[in-house]
């Protein structure tokens, strides 16, 4: 099903959010405050571009919040991403509110008027670290839940090291998904080699104890 | 599974959009109309063709605008789909689906005689009119250009349901050789000694007095279709906001040239009377009477009436092309059956809408090719009004918007544009109405037809919408 989407906040989150969208084949509207960025963005020709403050009714409305499927708040400040949701929510009930939270903490607050709350921070801090800890072991994928896919590499001093699953034993709260390198899913008889990678399934507080499983 | 990957549209220049403007407008409607435009209108068929680029032009400011501002291949239907409610964009995409298929008709109407008459250039058969009717088995005979017609339709759906569309850099080679036969075509009938424009265009205008040349306007309005073909791969053209007004502008313009020059040379060496005689091979019939021998080819004319059936063909893959996007966009909008919005698993090609766009093509074949002129000039003109229509509507309801090409002098050319095509679609529904009922009854129909799809489909749909999920609609 192609979505329409309305993107609040044509910035750099508003905007690569606004390409993903595209290049996924649904239809996007940006509306954006800063004439030169509209420009901007006209010209990677990936939305039609609304120039005006989301939070105005007269230039909400030019988005065709009635028709959209989603309304995705996106500028940095919270009180306007939460003006333009509780706004679209006003003019289509059934519309879709994402909306840019500015700190996580509390973001549950805004679950009576938005349907779902983001960080885009979070992602960018998660990227900083799989790029210190490159080669050990990477954030794959965020779940809508707290479970985090992590791709973990074996190393020498691991204590699982060229042993198979099924002699070892992994906390509760985690699971190997896949076998080296991403082929396969694991099965009893996958060997943990020395230096390749697997995807583990974990939930956040046993992460610490399968990263010194894999690591040592 | 083998895991062949198909190739990602290449990226177009201008020269690229351009050439899929011009090579959709020159093409059929030129070597096909050009006789039947003379037959009404005498040799003002000449100001027939210079009004309709016109006329279209002030049409061609709106795609351009929409285009620029509304970043989505699909052309006239997903611009209209923007900015009209359920039932007003239904109606258009029906009309357009309509106009491209009834086109196609046209197109294979127009490839058989003059690929009849290439073979009897070369003498594998007898003159176009004295080729026998081909009986089918069940004892029916069908007449052989209505067969050839149905035969090029078979072919070219059956290319694109398998595979993906041909590139824009094929096309322009298609534009290039198809210019290049109407300039031989044009440099030789200026220097032939039939050329004597001073006699042939007098009177300028025939038995119908000058007013003959509206509905033959109606008529021949088709001959500029195609330059909304370019607002069909915006997202395929590098540079979209300043290249497709431009493609737009450009490919308009260097039709009208090629089409004045080479009708002024149709009626300069064969008369209005002689071109309108030769009817759909009108321009095939001129080339033969004064072009020259040339070595290997033969004789002369045979160059005009291969580049006849070269352009009539790719004319009708350009529209087996359009017709079909026009129905897969439908689809995906849930204003046709969803399966017309699916891809074929295997063909990566919208199936079930090219499919669907050749039952019509097909049927239509039996037609006589001024009725399938008709019928689709007819479509195109209303679906043009809708079109400047959307522009008013879009400029009115959001002010705010970013538009990266913004016509000059608005609001005029939008409602000058909806206004011309206001009158030629009267006047021809009116010379539908005396000449052709058979084409305005069928019209009519189609658009009775739509009504009653829409009632199934687009307010049936809302129902029965959770009962549709289930059978493996899946997310595609």
């Amino acid at each position: 099903m192609d979505l329409r989407v309305i993107v609040v906040g044509g910035g750099r989150v508003g905007f690569h959010a606004t390409e993903l969208l595209e290049a996924q084949g649904h239809r996007v509207v940006v509306v954006e405050r800063d004439p030169a960025r509209c420009e901007e963005i006209a010209d990677a020709y990936v939305a039609s571009v609304i120039e005006g403050d989301g939070t105005r009714p007269d230039v909400l409305r030019q988005a065709d919040p009635e028709r959209a499927d989603a309304v995705v708040a996106l500028t940095p400040d919270a009180g306007t991403n939460l003006g333009v949701c509780v706004l679209a929510s006003r003019f289509n009930p059934e519309v879709w509110t994402v909306m840019r939270v500015a700190t996580p903490a509390g973001a549950e607050g805004y679950a009576e008027v938005v349907d779902e709350t983001i960080f885009p921070e979070r992602a960018g801090a998660r990227l900083a670290v799989n790029a210190v800890t490159e080669g050990a072991m990477r954030a794959v994928e965020s779940l809508p839940g707290e479970l985090e896919i992590l791709e973990m590499r074996v190393t020498e001093a691991s204590p699982m090291a060229d042993r198979t699953l099924s002699e070892v034993s992994l906390p509760h709260g985690s699971l190997v998904v896949s076998a080296a390198d991403g082929h396969r899913i694991a099965s009893a008889d996958t060997t943990l080699e020395p230096g390749r990678a697997y995807l583990v399934a974990a939930e956040p507080d046993v992460t610490d104890e399968v990263r010194q499983l894999f690591q040592g | 599974m083998s895991h062949d990957q198909r190739q990602p549209a290449a990226e177009l220049g201008l020269l690229d959009a351009t050439m899929i403007g011009m090579g959709a407008m020159i093409g059929a409607g030129i070597f096909v109309l050009t006789g039947l435009a003379a037959e009404i209108a005498g040799p003002a068929a000449i100001l027939v063709f210079a009004l309709n680029g016109v006329v279209t032009a002030f049409t061609g400011l709106s795609y351009a605008e929409l285009a620029a501002s509304i970043p989505k291949s699909g052309g006239g239907y997903a611009f209209v789909r923007e900015v009209f409610d359920d039932l007003a964009s239904f109606v258009m995409g029906w009309m357009l689906w309509f106009a491209y298929m009834i086109a196609g008709t046209l197109y294979a109407l127009g490839f058989a005689p003059n690929f009849l008459e290439l073979l009897h250039v070369y003498g594998y058969v007898p003159p176009p009119d004295q080729v026998a009717a081909i009986s089918l088995a069940a004892g029916v005979s069908v007449p052989p250009a209505v067969a050839l017609a149905a035969v090029a339709v078979c072919l070219l759906v059956s290319v694109n349901a398998v595979s993906t569309a041909a590139s824009g850099s094929l096309e322009t080679v298609f534009t290039v050789v198809k210019v290049s036969i109407l300039v031989v075509f044009v440099a030789f009938g200026l220097t032939s000694p039939m050329f004597v424009p001073g006699a042939e265009f007098q009177p300028l205008f025939g038995d119908g007095g000058p007013f003959a040349i509206l509905p033959a306007m109606g008529l021949t309005f088709i001959a500029f279709e195609g330059y909304d073909l370019i607002t069909t791969v915006t997202e395929e053209v590098e540079n979209p906001r300043q290249n497709i007004p431009r493609a737009i502008f450009i490919s308009l313009a260097a039709t009208v040239v090629v089409y004045l020059a080479v009708v002024t040379v149709a009626i300069g060496t064969l008369g209005a009377g002689g071109l309108a005689e030769a009817g759909e091979a009108g321009i095939a019939a001129a080339a033969t009477a004064f072009m020259p021998e040339f070595p290997v080819v033969g004789e002369g004319g045979a160059v005009i009436v291969f580049g006849a059936v070269f352009s009539t063909l790719t004319a009708l893959n350009a529209v087996v092309i359009a017709s079909s996007r026009v129905a897969f966009s439908m689809g995906r909008e849930g204003q046709l059956l969803p399966r017309v919005g699916r891809i074929h698993h295997r063909f990566g090609t919208p199936f079930v809408a090219i499919l669907a766009s050749s039952v019509v093509m097909l049927v239509a074949v039996v037609l006589p090719t001024k009725s399938a002129g008709n019928m689709s000039s007819l479509f195109f003109l209303l679906s043009f009004v809708v079109v400047n229509g959307a522009v008013i509507r879009l400029r009115r309801e959001r002010p705010d918007m970013t538009r990266p090409y913004e016509m000059p002098l608005y609001p005029l050319p939008p409602v000058i544009g909806i206004l011309l095509n206001l009158v030629l679609t009267g006047v021809l529904v009116e010379y539908l109405v005396r000449t052709d009922p058979l084409a305005l009854a069928l019209s009519a129909g189609w658009i009775a037809l739509g009504l009653v799809a829409y009632v199934f489909v687009v307010r049936g749909v809302s129902a029965p919408e959770s009962g549709e999920a289930v059978p493996g609609a899946g997310d595609d």
